[in-house]
């Protein structure tokens, strides 16, 4: 009976990107013992759950078998937009940020509309409407950073970015938001009737559709919530860093993407994991700030990040196979 | 005691100028397999795919016991106790049994908002059903569609339209591609489906197959229905042949096939 039991956890596909996150921690642990102290686990985790964020949501988009590669200039975009209403004194900060969120979600409408209703592939789509978005976030600013130092004693602010103390492990409140959408992401994917629509929009639309899941709504609330989350992230990076960049997440798609890969969600759909991804979030980060840390330079990290990917779609696919053959 | 199910009246379909069904009338009967026969092109999967809602008719019309129902999608068709099941097509390999079987209407527990699937409740009807079409073996109904063979996915297929009282249930091609004691398993599930009162058009290219299980067979050839009410216990696999591929016509005009 425990061996069975041992079986079924080795055999999740979260298993083996959590045995390569132990083992990440454990070497530079030994390398660096400062690795695992309380200020740096704090700092790893404040800029982890900005990404963290757009990953969860972009595993539901996955799942049902689309991508987003506009995210990271929507990132980029919404803090953008929303510093500007506010800076020029057009809105208070609360409706700036409701704002910069609504025009997040009709980003997202709009690819989920032209991917369901027109059939482009989310590829396209959404490489269009990254360089749309990020163009107009360097047209509106004449390319240069928002300030937003105005933010001290915002409420807002506070309930997005705030810190408070656990004796002397500084937690930041985008922390707590990620957990609580981990949570809530988890719950929906697995157990409730959206998470099987989700599931089956990816897996086999046909069969979904034929059973009267409605395919094309299910896509284009996924790509609007991508992007929302990708705004939201944005938002909070531009308070906690005080700058709102019209250049900000430029590349963060594909560190996404990554994340949610490694973490056992497959590109075409079908087959999700948040645990999984929670996991490759941690992966990634953990691996930037180790490797700096043990002194190798920061610009061999992509190295690294390659290899990991390559490692880790080798291992998905060998245990896809071992499953097929009914081992 | 056999009443009149569906009925498919003057139906006829183009494909741009391609008349690919001709006037057709077909009935199915309660508690009545069907099978429907026909060379490649004779017009069998149009005339399905019409019935499922998958493809519009040109001109005709559909009753349902005595009612004249629109059929425009395949929800429709589902919504009229119709149910069409595909080799494979029917299911999502990466969900479960149970999640396959309440795909569309998933039971909800606890508070409508939160949306939440009462899994227990899935698999617990899924496992009975995976009992009453005969699967013996032991799979628990959290297993993926990927992990069963091609005569257990279709189990669950019918199992499926069993249970959300699908009146007829439409095979095509159940037997393709499956091994022999697969195929078995899939011919005593349309027996399972007759059985428990429902009716089935079961299409197959491999007559002897349609033989085991059908009470009438139909053959199509040329988007027409040319015999309707051929009753397998009467007539020999041979002379079903000789009106699928047309020779009948030439022995009865005195021609010589050569």
């Amino acid at each position: 009976m425990q061996s069975t039991f041992l079986q079924r956890f080795i055999a999740k596909p979260e298993f083996g990107p959590l045995v390569l996150l132990v083992l990440e921690l454990v070497v530079f642990w030994s390398i660096n013992p400062d690795f695992l102290s309380l200020q740096n686990i704090s700092n790893t985790l404040a800029f982890t759950v900005e990404l963290g964020l757009i990953a969860l949501a972009m595993t539901l988009l996955m799942t049902a078998g689309e991508f987003d590669l506009s995210v990271g200039s929507v990132f980029g975009f919404s803090a953008v937009i929303m510093w500007t209403l506010f800076n020029s004194d057009m809105m208070p900060l609360g409706l700036a940020f409701l704002c910069a969120i609504a025009i997040s979600l009709f980003i997202g409408f709009v690819n989920g509309w032209f991917v369901t209703k027109l059939a482009i592939p989310s590829f396209l789509v959404t490489l269009g409407m990254l360089l749309v978005v990020r163009g107009t976030a360097l047209y509106i600013t004449d390319g240069f950073p928002q300030r937003t130092w105005n933010a001290e004693g915002q409420w807002l602010a506070e309930a997005l970015v705030g810190d408070f103390y656990i004796g002397t492990f500084r937690v930041y409140m985008s922390m707590f938001w990620f957990v609580l959408a981990a949570i809530a992401a988890h719950f929906l994917l697995n157990g409730t009737k959206a998470g099987n629509w989700i599931q089956a929009s990816g897996g086999n639309a046909n069969a979904a559709r034929a059973r009267g899941v409605n395919v094309g709504r299910t896509k284009v609330l996924l790509f609007m919530l991508s992007s929302a989350m990708a705004a939201f992230a944005g938002i909070i990076s531009s308070i906690r860093t005080s700058a709102a960049n019209p250049n900000s997440g430029t590349g963060y798609e594909l560190e996404v993407i990554a994340m949610v890969v490694i973490g056992g969600t497959v590109l075409t759909g079908g087959r999700g994991t948040i645990i999984g991804t929670v996991i490759g979030i941690f992966i990634l980060r953990v691996m930037r700030n180790g490797i700096v840390l043990i002194g190798v330079p920061g610009l061999a990290y992509n190295i690294f990040i390659g290899a990991i990917i390559l490692g880790m779609m080798a291992l998905h696919s060998w245990l896809e196979r071992r499953h097929n053959a009914g081992v | 005691m056999a009443e009149e199910l569906v009925r498919m009246a003057g139906i006829n379909k183009f494909y741009g100028r391609v008349h690919a069904l001709r006037d057709v009338n077909l009935t199915v009967n309660t508690h009545e397999v069907v099978g429907l026969l026909g060379d490649n092109g004779a017009g069998k999967s149009t005339l399905i795919k019409v019935l499922s809602g998958a493809v519009p008719m040109t001109s005709g019309d559909i009753f349902v016991r005595g009612k004249k129902v629109e059929i425009k999608r395949t929800t429709d068709a589902i919504a009229n106790g119709i149910e069409t099941i595909y080799q494979d097509s029917a299911l999502v390999p990466q969900l479960s049994i149970a999640r396959n079987l309440f795909l569309g209407r998933e039971p909800i527990k606890g508070p409508r908002l939160l949306n939440r699937m009462d899994q227990d409740k899935m698999n617990e009807v899924a496992s009975t059903l995976l009992k009453r079409v005969g699967i013996t073996k032991n799979i628990p109904p959290t297993t993926s569609i990927s992990a069963l063979s091609g005569g257990e996915r279709q189990a669950v297929a019918i199992a499926r339209a069993m249970h959300f009282d699908s009146q007829l249930i439409i095979l095509d091609e159940p037997t393709n591609n499956l091994g022999v004691a697969e195929t078995q398993g899939v011919l005593r599930f349309v027996r399972e489906v007759r059985d428990t009162g429902h009716s089935c058009i079961f299409i197959a290219h491999n007559i002897h197959h349609v033989f085991q299980v059908v009470n009438r067979i139909v053959v199509m050839r040329g988007g027409k229905i040319i015999a309707d009410n051929i009753d397998p216990k009467k007539s020999s696999i041979e002379e079903v042949e000789r009106v699928i591929t047309g020779e009948h016509l030439i022995e009865a005009l005195g021609l010589d096939a050569g």
